[in-house]
């Protein structure tokens, strides 16, 4: 056993980016799953991600925003060194989708939603997966990690108004591909013919 | 506030994104009119929804432990 010794300065830097940075690993590891499409490339992301958070750990002011800090240096990585060889970018022209209100299709038959309760964890996965990139990675960020517009608009480097209106269509495109499942599957009659 | 105003902000309001004012309109909208009130319950009730549906996955723990390694063991 070596002896007690005060703690070193490698150590603070250590316990401080486990207590702030590596509680965060989980939400990395779901957006960025959601990013790049595949474990082996959601893994290395999140790798890459973590390694260079500690190397420029000293230019995190601590007890501030870790959660959006790392996000963010994952979303530069993913677009630098992943989407190239990924998923490509599609090209949305947000004005020409069409909003949908899910909410006036099932208003007569199922306006609690009951539909939704059967609809299990790798359904909602896909549907998100189905998203245009924009539109997808606000919905993760909003809706599945709980961040703010204000946060998102910062990590994606948007106003927050085009934050507000992407996670508008977002979350109508997403609601209308869960609805369609839903009545293929026969879970809900649905009003169209 | 009448029901397309409320419709439209409908999302604002359930992410807690409405300044004071335009929150408590929102809400004396809901009150007084039941089928917005229904229109927010479905909406609530499916972001709810998909927050439960995605939060069951973390990281695996073999990616936990190789960044341990690749941080710490160097």
């Amino acid at each position: 056993m070596p002896a007690p010794t005060p703690p070193a300065p490698v150590d603070e830097k250590r316990a401080s980016f486990e207590r702030e940075a590596l509680v965060h690993l989980d939400s990395l590891y779901r957006v960025a799953q959601r990013l790049t499409g595949n474990a082996a490339d959601a893994d290395d992301l999140v790798q890459e991600t973590m390694l260079k958070a500690y190397r420029s750990w000293d230019q995190y002011t601590k007890g501030t925003n870790a959660k959006g800090w790392l996000l963010t240096i994952l979303r530069n990585s993913f677009i630098n060194e992943y989407r190239r060889r990924t998923r490509h970018p599609e090209s949305v022209d947000i004005d020409a989708i069409e909003p949908f209100a899910v909410f006036q299709d099932v208003q007569e038959e199922d306006p609690q939603g009951a539909f939704f309760d059967r609809i299990v964890d790798d359904e909602v996965l896909r549907a998100i997966d189905g998203l245009p990139e924009t539109f997808r990675e606000t919905v993760v960020l909003s809706d599945v990690e709980g961040l703010s517009y204000q946060e998102i608009a910062r990590i994606l480097k948007v106003p927050v108004g085009t934050v507000k209106s992407r996670l508008f269509r977002a979350r109508q495109m997403l609601q209308r591909k869960l609805y369609d499942y839903a009545v293929g599957m026969g879970y809900i009659k649905g009003s169209k013919t | 506030m009448n029901c397309r105003e409320c419709a439209e902000h409908l999302y604002e309001y359930l992410d807690r994104e409405l300044t004071p004012e335009l929150e408590r309109e929102l809400r004396a909208h809901l009150d007084e009119c039941p089928p917005c009130g229904e229109h927010h319950d479905f909406e609530a009730l499916f972001l709810k929804f998909v927050r439960a549906r995605c939060r069951a996955q973390g990281a695996p723990p073999e990616l936990r432990r190789r960044i341990l390694r690749e941080l710490f063991e160097e």
